[in-house]
């Protein structure tokens, strides 16, 4: 009973730790220290996807993927044709989308694929901020 | 989303946690306040020098805020990040091999005349623990101090089980014989370790 009196003793001793009187000096450092990695983190991550985005767009570009995939869409796009003629307002909107050159095509929907990938993670990062 | 400094300041430690999880880091940096001193004290008394125990608290709250989802609010706050900085020091302890027989021995002779010198002295916890041997004041800052049991203080250490069960047990009798004479007995169970 004497010992467990003494641990429980002990224990309380251990856990009446005197506020020291740099405390919110210790506070500041860590946070600055906190802001700073999340800082560099930040320029990191923006900085390898930015990169990564560019090689990725270039090799798509010279490799023609984008060019092989149109090829294959023709198909699709007699169905979506025969389906937009329900919808005249579409159809004309799909028309001017359509009336440039393939490459034009490719760039148009690629631009809004990196679009969305940029709105959404704006979007991420925004609200994760909040 | 973002609260005052003043409801911070009155918010409970949960709350605060809830807050840091979803990025708030000035509500991490008010837990940060509260309880600096607490880990920074207990990793001065397990043996690291203040500018140690500053860095490796650092990096114990640090850690706590990458990992801040895993809390489960089981425990105190403090205990969850005194446990974080326990296992820094004791790795980083393990890492200078400070753990050496012949040190043991040695330091384990010189607090025992120490104890003897000093018996009737009014010596406080932080003093006692200084002439403790190195081992066991690890062991007994592990268990009595960030709330491991002998088994998870053996895996942290990675040490026999007996082993650090006759640290903290030599500990314990050194300390009672420093500290009892002041000590005010409270008459609670203590928690079980083993």
């Amino acid at each position: 009973m004497a010992d467990k009196s003494f641990e429980a003793e002990l224990e309380r001793r251990f856990a009446d730790a005197p506020s020291l009187p740099d405390a919110d000096l210790f506070a500041v450092r860590v946070g600055a220290v906190l802001d700073r990695g999340w800082g560099l983190r930040r320029i990191l991550i923006g900085g390898l996807g930015l990169a990564g985005g560019l090689i990725g767009g270039i090799q798509v570009l010279r490799l023609g993927v984008l060019a092989r995939i149109g090829s294959l869409q023709t198909a699709p796009q007699t169905l979506v044709a025969s389906g937009l003629a329900h919808f005249p307002h579409v159809r004309a909107l799909a028309d001017i989308v359509s009336s440039g050159s393939s490459m034009d095509i490719e760039v148009l929907w690629m631009s809004g694929g990196l679009a969305i990938l940029a709105v959404g993670l704006f979007a991420t990062r925004t609200f994760r901020d909040l | 989303m973002t609260q005052s400094l003043a409801e911070r300041a009155s918010a409970h430690d949960l709350d605060l946690v809830a807050l840091a999880a979803r990025g708030d880091r000035q509500a991490f940096g008010e837990l940060v306040r509260r309880h600096g001193s607490a880990v920074r004290a207990l990793l001065r008394r397990m043996g690291a020098d203040p500018a140690l125990a500053d860095d490796l608290a650092q990096d114990a709250f640090l850690t706590a805020y990458e990992q801040i989802g895993d809390f489960r609010g089981e425990g105190p706050f403090q205990a969850w990040v005194k446990r974080i900085a326990a296992r820094l020091y004791v790795r980083r302890w393990r890492r200078e091999s400070r753990l050496t027989a012949s040190e043991d021995m040695t330091e384990l002779k010189a607090a025992s005349d120490g104890a003897l010198v000093e018996s009737d002295a009014r010596i406080d916890l932080d003093d006692a623990l200084r002439q403790l041997a190195p081992a066991e004041r690890v062991c007994v800052s592990l268990c009595y101090g960030a709330g491991f049991s002998h088994a998870e203080a053996a895996a942290a250490l990675n040490a026999p089980l007996g082993t650090v069960k006759s640290h903290v047990k030599r500990g314990l009798d050194k300390l009672k014989a420093r500290l009892a004479p002041s000590a005010k007995p409270l008459g609670l169970e203590a928690n079980g370790h083993g």
